[in-house]
């Protein structure tokens, strides 16, 4: 491989022998009404798993925040007539799973089964029914909703979540991103049932909905059951395109005052896009700065240089529109000044100077040494194909991974970083208690 | 439930060219071997990607400790990291994630244990670093003064400010009175403000040994390899002496114990547990069976009774889950616990789940209602063996409570065995008032309203 000749001697060898890792083919079609299927079939273990994924999260919610989640959240309490007991007693009574999630981009259904005859075709036919004919009953409609409310009121338990919250609120400012996923007492309370149905109108539909199968069925199988489950879904339309985020001008630090020993703290602005062109460079760059635990430099200076937390860490988030790169940890109240330099610290010299030529190869040697681990369960190929297909990268993505971070180059992670992450741009969230510090 | 459509005729015919007839034809095999240190081995071989998992499980954990040294067995686990003989602090990590793997370790209160995930010809690796470790550990002050200080950051994260978490704390000290099992896995906070470097030497040296330790690997490895490997890494390091441990033995429970827990919190919250045996404390294990299925029964996915009857039904919790560890090492606790929905007490939410209780003494559990619980252990018997670590985690936990890994294979058939009589019976012989422990979690409004 050509590849091999700019790469340094140590690692050829990582590098064949992540090259002779299988990876799956992914197979893909569209259904009539124009849903995406994509498919991986795979052998030794009699179970498949699916996630229905829709183009309907809590980004959508318009000026009614928090109904992608509670009409998500509704989808299997009651369907075709059947009750929320009927509809999980069917499914349990073959050993099915079945779960929803909704985040800011999406909201996906995921299963779970045995492949066995009968397991197979009396979960399809609940999954069928959630998906296409759900009833949005009154009496369930009321009870999640107040289930909602109680656990939008626990949030003020945990400092952690507020911090979050906080921070997306700030760096997101007018973009639908800025809002809680859940939604917040005020929107949630008022929500009617009409409006959960409403939103499963317009964007529980064909075209707006990606299919993702792995596991022990034929390709005709898969064909079948997809055409049976997604068939009658109306085409429908494909969700616009969410509206691009802004960069605020100015970075801000916010204090939230909360009665906890410990000050959560998130630094962190709105940067990458899925399928971006900088990826790479900033997802190698990162691992070494602090996506990588231990051989990090942010917990190397927070917690081995210093004991001043438990858990530091950085990560991008890439989303539909830019998600953000946070640098996050948890430290004593008494010392939130010191941790909070040394975060700053710790990413300026990053930015200014990048990697060492020593730290790339060792995130390198990580990264492709450990490609087969991204890989080693159907639930893991599931995660990785749903991240594949719903971020828009070319479907042999995997087959060109462990190359693409061999390519990574000093120069690009840091002209990437000084580029990308803007350091004036960027806002410091801390919430606890507001107390003398430390040195 | 009747209305399967048309579309599901046609499916049916093509389900059938499924090639698994049955999910209990699944190879299971585990291969043993036990060194002359003690060391015991066990292998389980999984070919479906070119990946294994190492992990090696030694026996001790916070129920090994007594008053004043809570919180050893897991700070000397974060101590692991810091430095041997041969190894600089930190570098044990730096080598495993040159060879593309992933590592950590964790603490319970019967165990120690710590991993390595990584491709699989990279097994040499882990077993050279663990065997280090397992003789070698150099214990430095300085590494003591700061990691003891990330175990404090650690305990304020997972308990001071998570009042559900705190509360947890306040319940076990409560509920047990004997057993090690009413101290917290990572110690009182003053216990680790006291905790002294030559407290961990001495804790190393009583328990880091291959006659205490099971070393389990899951993965695309060769067993006759493993067991060579092992042989050579682990092989030359002596057994150690032990003195037997203690048995600490809960005291008889003589009425129902109550109590109040304040906390900074927004949403009241119920502790609820009854004694209860386990696995590892019978010669009849039938009664524990009967109570893992009645777990099952009572929060066993959302069909289950507490979801059905207390979520739904009459809408008294807002959450609301029972559960059970049947391979703890000394008897415990079955467990109930759960929030109120608003306008609803906690003492309320008691009240309905005693309810659940005695209907569950009183009448029979359906054949329909346990058949579903048991499609579910079958299923997950099935869904477990797609992922390695969990399977590996399954081997090394049965084994180094003293329950013995074999009994991972009787699980789906002594379930499948349990009658409703026997659910019945178990109900009435052992979720007993005299036995019960109630903490209520209680909001305190604070001044920093958000």
């Amino acid at each position: 491989m050509r590849i091999n000749l700019v790469t340094p001697l140590g690692f050829v060898l990582l590098l064949i022998s992540a090259q002779s890792i299988a990876v799956p083919t992914i197979q893909h079609w569209k259904t009539d009404n124009g849903a995406s299927v994509y498919f991986v079939p795979t052998d030794g273990l009699p179970i498949l798993d699916a996630q229905l994924v829709f183009d309907a999260g809590s980004a959508r919610d318009a000026n009614k925040n928090g109904v992608a989640a509670l009409t998500s959240a509704l989808l299997d309490q009651g369907a075709a007539g059947q009750s929320a007991q009927q509809i999980a007693e069917k499914l349990e009574s073959v050993g099915a799973q079945m779960g929803v999630s909704t985040s800011r981009d999406f909201t996906s259904i995921s299963y779970r089964s045995l492949t066995d005859n009968t397991a197979l075709k009396t979960s399809w036919a609940v999954l069928n029914d959630v998906l296409n004919k759900p009833d949005f009953p009154d009496v369930d409609f009321n009870r999640e909703k107040e289930r909602t409310l109680l656990g939008i009121k626990r949030r003020q338990e945990s400092p952690a979540t507020l911090a979050q919250l906080a921070l997306y609120r700030e760096i997101y400012n007018n973009h639908p991103y800025a809002n809680a996923i859940q939604g917040v007492e005020e929107t949630v309370s008022v929500l009617k049932v009409g409006d959960l149905k409403q939103f499963y109108q317009q964007y529980y539909v064909a075209k707006n909905l990606t299919v993702v199968l792995v596991g022990g069925v034929t390709k005709e199988q898969a064909k079948m059951m997809v055409h049976e489950l997604v068939g009658r879904l109306p085409a429908g339309e494909k969700a616009s395109l969410l509206p691009e985020v802004s960069l605020q001008e100015e970075g801000k630090t916010i204090h939230q005052e909360y009665p906890s020993q410990q000050t959560h703290l998130m630094y962190s602005l709105p940067v990458l896009k899925q399928n971006d062109a900088d990826y790479f460079p900033l997802y190698v760059g990162n691992h070494i700065l602090g996506g990588s635990g231990f051989s990090s430099r942010i917990v190397k200076e927070i917690r081995e240089e210093r004991g001043l937390a438990y858990s530091a860490y950085s990560y991008f988030h890439p989303m539909r529109q830019k998600g953000p790169f946070l640098m996050g940890l948890q430290t004593r109240n008494e010392k939130v000044k010191e941790a909070s330099t040394a975060v700053k610290q710790t990413l300026e010299t990053f930015i200014q100077n990048g990697p060492t030529e020593e730290e790339l190869t060792a995130a390198k040697k990580n990264i492709m040494g450990g490609f087969a681990l991204k890989l080693d369960s159907n639930k893991k190929l599931l995660a990785n194909v749903v991240g594949i297909v719903t971020s828009g990268v070319p479907l042999d993505y995997l087959n060109s991974y462990t190359q693409k971070v061999a390519a990574v180059t000093q120069e690009q992670i840091t002209q990437a970083f000084q580029r990308r992450v803007i350091m004036s741009s960027m806002v410091m969230v801390t919430v606890g208690q507001a107390v003398d510090q430390e040195n | 439930m009747r209305k399967l459509s048309v579309a599901v005729f046609i499916v049916n015919i093509v389900y059938s060219l499924n090639s698994f007839a049955s999910p209990e034809i699944l190879p299971n095999m585990v291969h043993e071997k036990v060194l002359k240190n003690g060391l015991k081995i066990l292998v389980k071989e999984d070919h479906r990607a070119p990946v294994m998992v190492s992990q090696i499980w030694y026996k001790v954990g916070a129920s090994y400790e007594h008053d004043g040294i809570t919180g050893l067995s897991h700070v000397l686990e974060h101590m692991m990291f810091q430095g041997t003989d041969n190894l600089e602090p930190g570098e044990f990590s730096k080598i495993i994630a040159d060879n593309g793997g992933r590592e950590n370790a964790f603490t319970g209160a019967d165990y120690t244990a710590y991993f390595q995930t990584m491709e699989a010809s990279r097994l040499e690796v882990s077993m050279k670093l663990e065997a280090e470790r397992m003789q070698k550990l150099k214990l430095q002050e300085k590494e003591f003064v700061k990691e003891l200080q990330v175990v404090m950051e650690e305990r304020r994260m997972r308990t001071e400010d998570k009042p559900q978490g705190q509360t947890y704390e306040y319940f076990k000290a409560l509920a047990y009175t004997s057993s090690p099992y009413r101290n917290p896995i990572i110690g009182w906070m003053q216990d680790l403000e006291d905790m002294k470097l030559v407290d961990l030497a001495d804790w190393y040296k009583q328990w880091y040994s291959p006659n205490n330790a099971t070393l389990v690997i899951v993965g695309s490895v060769e067993k006759e390899h493993v067991f060579a490997l092992a042989e050579k890494y682990f092989g030359p390091i002596p057994a150690a002496v032990f003195k037997p441990i203690k048995k600490r033995i809960e005291v008889p429970q003589l009425g129902i114990r109550r109590s109040i827990v304040k906390q900074k919190a927004k949403v009241p919250y119920l502790l609820m547990g009854y004694k209860v045996p386990v696995l590892n404390s019978v010669d009849d294990d039938a009664d524990v069976y009967a109570l893992e299925v009645l777990s099952g029964i009572l929060s066993g996915g959302n069909s289950a009774r507490l979801a059905s009857n207390l979520i739904r039904g009459s809408q008294v919790a807002s959450s609301a889950s029972a559960g059970y560890d049947m391979n703890a090492r000394l008897p415990t606790l079955f467990l109930f616990d759960g929030s109120p929905v608003q306008g609803r007490s906690a003492k309320q939410l008691e009240e309905a789940l005693l309810e659940q209780i005695k209907q569950l003494q009183t009448n029979l559990v359906e054949e329909k209602e346990l058949n579903r619980i048991k499609a579910q252990v079958i299923a997950s018997s099935v869904y477990e063996k797609d992922s390695n670590f969990y399977q590996g985690m399954q081997l090394g936990m049965l084994e180094t409570v003293g329950v013995g890994w074999h009994k991972a294979d009787e699980y789906v058939d002594k379930v499948k065995g349990v009658t409703a009589q026997q659910l019945r019976d178990v109900a009435n012989k052992y979720l007993i008032e005299d036995h019960l422990t109630v903490v209520h979690m209680q909001p305190e409004e604070t001044s920093n309203e958000n």
